[in-house]
């Protein structure tokens, strides 16, 4: 890629991640009722941004929503009063690490292990897919800014190591330090 | 290596997925008797052929997958649910 | 300086820009776009290796990777690296090559005594010499084989100096394999229709065969100018497609650097996983050699590859050359090298007449038609050719410094073959050609037995057009309009496999495998084309035996009395050339290899001097210490039993169960009832194979009257979601039950000892915990340090013990709460080492114990199944076999020598007979509470044997202990404590 400016920024993102599930036959309404609460939940292999939140769906009748931090279980909690009866809301704020791979070679970075097509055509921005990159779980949101990317926290060292070595060959220089940064409006957009 | 269409999540390679065994064996009822779940657990065919199989999607959608699949050309006919109940095809695998 | 051999300017090479190399020690010079090959061929060097069995000298033969003789040792910053081809090995300043299989030196081997001694040494030779004694193959045999042996020596750098290697992931709508004239066509086409394509070539440069034909330099450059602008083409050079592997996944070397650049760090190669929806294999046809009598001399080369040396590096790779061949498009070498000026020694043409002998007479070249090479002699080169008729009549010698041969043209079918193509027999070019199935691919050009550029670009077109069609695009972009050189008339191919005249005809130059070697396996009933490869080594070196494979079935059919297309060829397997490990290891080496998980507190264990134990992909705290020994673990274990202890236990598996049904479901998956648990209680449980084997164990707790929270084991966390997601999707599709993955969600804390009560009453401040309102087996959700968590009432150690949950975001605040509360009592954190002794003492199993090979009834849970009711597992653990008195059961041991130690692993035996095994050590500790060791064991009828004397043996340490049997539930076997 010569003469093509090579960029390439990679965060750790802190938000509120809830998980809601649908009981059998309770999917359309758990819909409306996110609706309700201003929630758009997402068909499968999408994800839709607003300007609070961020949800996702990689897998059947199931979606994740990301929100800014706030009390533990806060957002959680919130959830599950709606989902009452109709499924389940989970907090997945300290199960799942959320990084963000954005700048010009950021998919080129990610298909030196992902086996997924990365291609803008396969893969456009809205999208979203659940899938194993470096032998573990990684969930993949392409975003207008970049590849939001949701990893096991137990293997988030673990993965975040793998994608600073792959990006060595872009020019990265690891930060000396990571920050921890809310999920902003714009990276969502 | 094969690549398995999941209903839910696209193609995907093989190594997404947990292979669970022959799915043309259902789980007997509670009194059955040993003898029905001995052949249940132990009496495989392992056909030269079209076979009945399960694939758990565990790196993706973690769903349960009834494949229909050729043992000799690996050739996959179809990818189901865990409720579909697709026949096996009566002509060889290409 | 740019050797004697540099007659013209060639296409890639670089006048301009000498380098230096070394080669065998000797400076010397090539130039930029230099092969190691053409460079050497420049300088005059004409032996470049000895053979692998028979130590010949050999010489260049390809000018490709199908290269059989030319194999090299790369020394770099590297190491040494082995059988490097010096045909597509790129020249660069500084490289220092060695041959290979030379001892002492190149020029004076003394192993070549082999070729004196060959007919000791046919084929099967090893097989059938190094039989008895059955000792002396690893004594003797072995040693001296693999010293006189093997191709090159490796001498790598490993760790962190080892070269970067990596794998890419590309997908396409069609990898069109080959960008010779039928390729790029093809590739310009689809690309331009919209598909997206993948071309790739193992060339340095695209353009195949076109660049060997000056007519066609106009074509290839404006078709690859094109290709590039489409930019839904992605061309690959030097991009070698080792292997097809079936629903459209391939696999390909891409070489991005020449072998030194492991020293400036760079890639060197990258491992492309091509996955395609349709392949075009345009990879073209490999000219074959001809096996005649010492058709392995240096000197004698493919005509193809003289061609390539002229036109590509400008090289001349003979001064009075000889050419020996059977087709018309052999000529173009005869041409072309008589138009740069070469003395030409003359043509033997197998064929009595052709249009090509024609025109070669006619510009002054002398053509022996109807004629055969019987032999060529030389010291260390060829010298002279003796040429002979057909039928063995006019017997002529004369003098030629190089024999450059073609039998004609094989379409290569490697790949094809891989993915199940049916091979064909085509009498008019002699070779076999692939048939792939339409929903594979297509196959075009020079590998479907079209030859002629012009032809093959017309195929490649017309292979374009019905792939786009398939994939949905039936109007085939427009061509680039040009114009194509016209193909000349050729007259068909005199095939001609083997010359029988005495001496050693080679059908397999990298294995030295001779004609009459393919005879010999057949006579000795080695009759199948794949019997006879693996007899004879044919088509087993690295180069596949490329451009022999066929003469060696034409060789074996012609001593079956059968058809050539009867017998067939060997099925050529993956990888199609040598790969280099790192190459297919990719990143995922050194830190990456495997996974490590970390819990949420990884980083306080560290600091806190934690000695570290991989579990699974687990890291955890072993002991609190770097100092081996039990002292550090009984220090712990101390403080749980006599005040208070905590650990981090966050690596347990946890499944969020809910729904209506989760209750019914989890009756199920265990084989104890939960429907019956209240809610706000926790159940320990056990879980069965439906073979009726311990799968896994744990609590279970109810949060709420569907929602329920269970632990499994941190060895089988993910074993047992599977498990549960399986028999739910599969088994009892009809139970509305949600199960979720909340392992890494949650942390989790045992704090444990009698003072335990007053360390959490300090962190959890809205619960009351007397035993009355939070009894043993409570759970509740609990405010612990400020955080919403949970908190259970829950014991492994036997103590009174609680554990909490939080969000492991928040584990070290809780964490660090707790060791402030416990401050005053002396609370040690513990590891797996102390929670092992714990266990143990109070007759706890873990893995060591739930080893797949025990039942409920083997570890003394035989009143926890339930009596009504189904569950996975049930029929098949009431098999006699599983219920037999005699099984191995779980009991306690103890030294009676209470100063000895146990041993995992030893096998218990009666004193009178020790060589019986009735049963083993499973676990073992010293004991906290009691005097001396402990441990667990599975004994046969174990619970019968209460108080018997046996013997541990452990023959590796050189021990036999005498023990004594006793309850596993050695400590506060009524369970007093746990309930304080």
């Amino acid at each position: 890629m010569p003469g093509k400016a090579l960029s390439l920024r990679l965060e750790t993102s802190a938000s509120d991640i809830v998980e809601i599930a649908a009981l059998r036959g309770r999917a359309r309404e758990l819909e409306r009722v996110a609706l309700g609460r201003g929630v758009q939940l997402p068909a499968l292999g999408r994800a839709l941004a607003a300007t609070d939140h961020l949800a996702l769906c990689v897998r059947p009748e199931r979606w994740l929503i990301l929100t800014p931090p706030a009390a533990a279980g806060a957002s959680a909690a919130v959830w599950q009063a709606v989902c009452a009866g109709l499924g389940a809301a989970l907090d997945l704020s300290s199960g799942l690490n959320a990084l963000e791979l954005t700048g010009s070679v950021a998919r080129e970075v990610l298909v030196r292990s992902c086996r997924i097509d990365l291609d803008p055509d396969a893969f456009p921005v809205g999208a979203a897919c659940a899938t194993i990159m470096v032998q573990v779980p990684v969930i993949l949101v392409a975003l207008a800014s970049g590849v939001l990317l949701l990893t096991p926290a137990s293997t988030a060292r673990h993965f975040h190591e793998w994608l600073m070595s792959s990006a060595k060959t872009f020019g990265f220089m690891p930060p000396s330090h990571l920050n921890g940064a809310a999920v902003s409006d714009d990276q969502l957009s | 290596m094969l690549r398995i269409r999941c209903p839910w999540c696209g193609e995907r390679d093989e190594t997404e997925f947990r292979y669970r065994g022959d799915a043309s064996q259902s789980r007997p009822a509670a009194d059955a008797g040993l003898a029905a779940f001995s052949a249940y657990v132990y009496e495989r065919k392992n056909p030269r052929g079209w076979h009945l199989e399960w694939w758990l999607h565990v790196g993706g959608c973690r769903r349960l997958l009834k494949l229909v699949r050729h043992t000799l050309t690996h050739e996959i006919r179809v990818v189901g649910t865990a409720q579909d109940q697709p026949s096996l095809p009566q002509e060889p695998g290409r | 300086m740019q050797g004697p051999g540099r007659i013209a300017h060639g296409l890639l090479t670089d006048a301009e820009r000498p380098l230096g190399f070394r080669f065998d020690g000797q400076p010397m010079q090539g130039l930029a776009g230099d092969t190691l090959a053409s460079a050497l061929l420049a300088n005059g060097t004409r032996l470049v290796a000895r053979s692998f069995k028979y130590h010949r000298p050999r010489g260049i033969v390809t000018a490709g990777p199908e290269e059989p003789c030319a194999l090299v040792d790369v020394i770099g910053a590297s190491g040494r690296e082995p059988n490097h081809l010096a045909t597509t090995l790129m020249l660069y300043e500084g490289l220092v090559a060695e041959s290979q299989n030379r001892w002492p030196s190149l020029g004076f081997d003394l192993m070549a005594l082999n070729d004196r001694f060959a007919r000791f040494l046919p084929a099967g030779f090893y097989y059938k010499t190094f039989m008895a004694p059955g000792w002396a193959w690893e004594r003797l045999y072995e040693p001296l084989i693999r010293n006189a042996a093997g191709l090159g020596r490796l001498k790598a750098i490993v760790g962190e100096h080892a070269a970067p290697a990596e794998t890419v992931h590309d997908h396409a709508d069609v990898l069109v394999v080959g960008a010779g004239v039928a390729g790029l066509t093809a590739a310009h086409r689809l690309g331009a229709s919209g598909l997206r394509v993948v071309l790739a070539d193992q060339d340095a440069v695209l353009g195949g065969g076109s660049l060997l034909d000056a007519r066609w330099t106009a074509w290839r450059e404006t078709t690859c100018a094109a290709l590039v602008g489409l930019g839904t083409v992605r061309c690959l050079s030097r991009t070698t497609v080792l292997g097809a592997y079936g629903h459209g996944v391939f696999a390909a070397l891409q070489s991005l650097a020449g072998a030194d650049a492991a020293s400036s760090g760079a890639l060197r190669e990258r491992l492309r996983i091509i996955r395609a929806r349709r392949v075009l294999f345009a990879t073209g046809a490999l000219e074959r050699l001809i096996a005649f009598p010492g058709n392995d001399l240096p000197g004698v080369m493919l005509a193809g590859a003289a061609l390539g040396y002229l036109r590509r590096y400008g090289v001349a790779v003979g001064r009075r050359p000889a050419f020996f061949l059977n087709t018309d498009q052999a000529y173009e070498t005869v041409f072309a090298l008589a138009s740069a000026g070469i003395e030409r020694a003359g043509v033997i043409d197998v064929r009595t007449s052709s249009l090509a002998a024609e025109r070669a007479r006619g510009l002054g070249i002398e053509v022996h038609a109807g004629a055969v090479v019987e032999a060529v002699a030389g010291r260390g080169g060829v010298a002279t050719v003796r040429v002979a008729n057909r039928d063995g009549s006019q017997r002529r010698e004369f003098e030629a410094d190089s024999l450059l041969m073609s039998g004609g043209y094989c379409p290569t079918t490697a790949l094809a073959s891989q993915l199940g193509a049916v091979l064909k027999w085509q009498e008019a070019i002699a070779a076999f050609t692939p048939e792939l199935l339409p929903t594979v691919g297509r196959v075009a050009g020079a590998a479907r037995g079209v030859f002629g550029l012009a032809a093959a670009a017309r195929n490649g077109e017309a292979a374009a057009r019905v792939i786009a069609a398939e994939l949905g695009h039936p109007a085939l972009a427009a061509g680039l309009g040009l114009e194509l050189p016209v193909d000349a008339n050729a007259t068909p191919i005199g095939a001609l496999w083997e010359v029988r005249a005495g001496g050693k005809a080679f059908v397999d130059l990298q294995n030295d495998v001779t004609a009459a070697d393919v005879r010999l396996a057949q006579r000795e009933g080695y009759e199948h084309v794949e019997h006879m490869k693996r007899y004879t080594t044919h088509g087993m070196a690295s180069d596949q035996g490329r451009i022999g494979g066929l003469v060696g079935s034409a060789v074996l059919a012609q001593a079956r009395g059968l058809a050539l297309s009867e017998v067939g060829q060997p099925k050529p397997r993956p990888y199609a050339q040598p790969v280099p490990f790192a190459a297919l290891a990719g990143g995922e080496v050194r830190q990456h290899l495997k996974p490590k998980r970390r819990g949420p507190l990884h980083d306080w264990h560290e600091a806190a001097g934690a000695t570290f134990v991989a579990t699974g992909l687990w890291m955890r705290p072993l002991v609190y210490s770097q100092q081996s020994g039990w002292e550090a673990v009984l220090r712990e274990a101390r403080a749980v039993r006599r005040s208070v202890g905590i650990t981090d236990v966050s690596t347990l598996g946890k499944i969020d169960v809910q729904g209506p049904d989760a209750a019914k479901f989890l009756d199920f998956i265990y084989a104890n009832t939960f429907s019956t648990l209240a809610v706000g209680r926790s159940r320990y449980g056990i879980m069965l194979r439906e073979d009726g084997m311990l799968l896994d164990d744990g609590t279970t707790s109810r949060l709420a009257q569907q929602h329920f929270v269970v632990t499994t084991t941190t060895a089988n966390a993910a074993v047992v979601l599977e498990h549960m997601e399986f028999h739910l999707q599969a088994v009892c599709p009809q139970f509305d039950v949600l199960l979720t993955d909340v392992g890494d969600q949650w942390a989790q804390f045992a704090v444990a000892g009698p003072r335990s009560r007053e360390v959490v009453a300090a962190v959890v401040a809205d619960l009351d915990l007397s035993s009355q309102a939070f009894p043993f087996m409570a759970a509740s959700a609990a405010t612990i340090a400020g955080v919403a968590g949970r908190l259970f009432r829950i014991s492994f150690s036997g103590e009174l013990a609680y554990e909490l949950a939080v969000p492991a975001r928040h584990a070290l605040q809780a964490w660090l709460a707790l060791l402030e509360a416990g401050r005053p009592f002396g609370i040690e954190p513990y590891g797996l080492d102390a929670l092992n002794t714990l266990r143990i003492e109070k007759g706890h199993v873990t893995a060591a114990e739930l080893n797949g090979n025990t039942s409920a009834e083997d570890l003394g849970f035989q009143r926890m199944p339930k009596q009504h009711g189904d569950f996975i597992g049930r029929a098949l653990s009431q098999r006699g076999g599983l219920t037999a008195p005699d099984r191995l059961q779980l009991v306690g041991v103890r030294p009676v020598d209470r100063a000895r130690r146990l041993r995992n692993g030893a096998q218990l035996v009666a004193p009178k007979a020790r060589t019986t095994s009735l049963g083993y050590v499973t676990s073992s500790t010293p004991s906290v509470e009691l005097a001396g060791w402990v441990g667990l064991a599975l004994l046969a009828g174990g619970r019968q044997r209460t108080g018997e004397r046996l013997i541990a043996s452990s023959p590796i340490h050189d021990e036999a202990t005498e023990i004594e049997i006793v309850s596993p539930h050695m400590l506060d076997p009524e369970n007093l404590r746990v309930r304080a």
